[in-house]
């Protein structure tokens, strides 16, 4: 039960206060159109992973916004994932991070290419990160 | 902050019944209270069907203090569609299959349609629900374009295997490892062989998350022929081992 409301307000945190770290922002302008690019990192809520512990997503989303006359048109895309809280507090749950994380890390920038709003799918370990990834994802598309 | 070119409506995420449910709303004027609402409703359900809380009417019922006959309507609902659903699936999908009372596996997308009536009650007609990895959706996700669902993929935890994309569409999955306990094949009580995952799609988020229970445990020998025998709307996409992917001829892909 304790864990679940931890969770949730966990949740509720980053939803109201997303992590919004300003990296890089460049802007170039000619005579009719500007062109606006930033960087920031969006956490995902931290989500139980069953038995094994917390884990929580990290993902950075470039956005670019073009602006041309009176048409504004925003691209966004994931140029990186990590997951700075993971599950590491069994032997058990050390094995299968080491099994799976260099799979969660390096394959989700394919993925993207692949525009979707939802996920579909159930694991232990890779459902916690599909919701955080879900989560952080919603607040990629507030922002 | 830019926020002209967000999203329409409002989202929200709340960790209930052990799995974060997203609502996202895509209408304009959204009201706070009709989420609060939708929110409640998810917490009720949790009180009353889980089996981890020792009080809820489930696990009452599982301890043989409380009758079928005196449960609550929903309950008696959800237990009936229950039975229809093992009978419908040569008893591959149980709500006894782990030994005592769970039906979890039924209340899940039962509790998401619930969810999905009240918001189209609401007066919403663009909006989501996404329960743990079971999805409904209603409506589009902008005024141009579909909702797009990714169908995780098996293997490689954080890839999609492919897009579903619909209007009014449920999409469940069931995949090796169910929220911490095996999916098992009631009939031997051992975890089925040769499947990865299997999505159904359909008009009912409930029977189709019961669905694909169902042909997750049947197995590779059954599941992909079980699957082609589906009710009208209903559709599937069954993953096997050695990247084998099989898809009834309407599942709504709009590109592989």
């Amino acid at each position: 039960m304790t864990r679940t409301s931890v969770a949730a307000a966990l949740s509720a945190l980053t939803l109201a206060v997303p992590t919004t770290n300003a990296i890089a922002a460049t802007t170039a302008s000619t005579a009719k159109s500007k062109v606006v690019v930033t960087t920031r990192r969006f956490l995902g809520s931290s989500v139980e992973a069953d038995r094994w512990g917390p884990l929580q997503v990290a993902i950075t989303v470039r956005k670019t916004t073009t602006t041309v006359g009176k048409k504004v048109t925003v691209k966004r895309r994931i140029v990186a994932v990590s997951v700075p809280v993971y599950p590491n507090h069994t032997d058990r749950s050390i094995f299968i991070n080491q099994q799976a994380l260099p799979y969660l890390k390096q394959e989700v920038l394919k993925a993207q290419s692949a525009n979707v709003q939802l996920i579909s799918g159930a694991t232990d370990t890779s459902y916690a990160f599909v919701q955080s990834l879900q989560a952080a994802i919603v607040q990629a598309r507030k922002a | 902050m830019a926020t002209a070119i967000a999203d329409p409506g409002a989202r929200r995420v709340e960790q209930i019944m052990g799995m974060p449910i997203l609502v996202d709303v895509r209408d304009d004027g959204v009201d706070d209270r009709a989420l609060d609402a939708v929110f409640e409703w998810f917490r009720a359900v949790d009180a009353t069907f889980s089996t981890y809380k020792p009080e809820s009417e489930v696990s009452r019922l599982a301890r043989g203090e409380l009758r079928v006959g005196d449960a609550s309507p929903y309950v008696q609902d959800v237990l009936a569609r229950c039975e229809e659903l093992r009978e419908e699936t040569d008893g591959y999908f149980d709500a006894y299959a782990g030994g005592s009372l769970d039906p979890s596996g039924l209340v899940k997308g039962w509790s998401v349609d619930h969810a999905a009536a009240m918001l189209g009650l609401a007066g919403f007609a663009d909006f989501a629900v996404n329960a743990g990895g079971d999805v409904r959706l209603v409506g589009r996700a902008r005024p141009a374009s579909s909702w797009r669902v990714g169908i995780q993929h098996p293997l490689v935890r954080d890839r999609i295997a492919a897009v579903v994309e619909g209007d009014y569409l449920a999409v469940a999955t069931s995949g090796a490892y169910a929220r911490g306990n095996h999916v098992l094949d009631p009939h031997t009580r051992r975890p089925p062989t040769g499947i990865l995952s299997v999505t159904i799609t359909g008009p009912d988020l409930a029977t189709a998350d019961a669905y694909a229970t169902a042909a997750f445990a049947m197995g590779s020998d059954r599941a992909p022929a079980w699957t082609a025998t589906l009710p009208s709307g209903y559709e599937a996409m069954t993953i096997l081992a050695a990247d084998r992917v099989l898809t009834t001829s309407g599942f709504p892909r709009p590109e592989w």
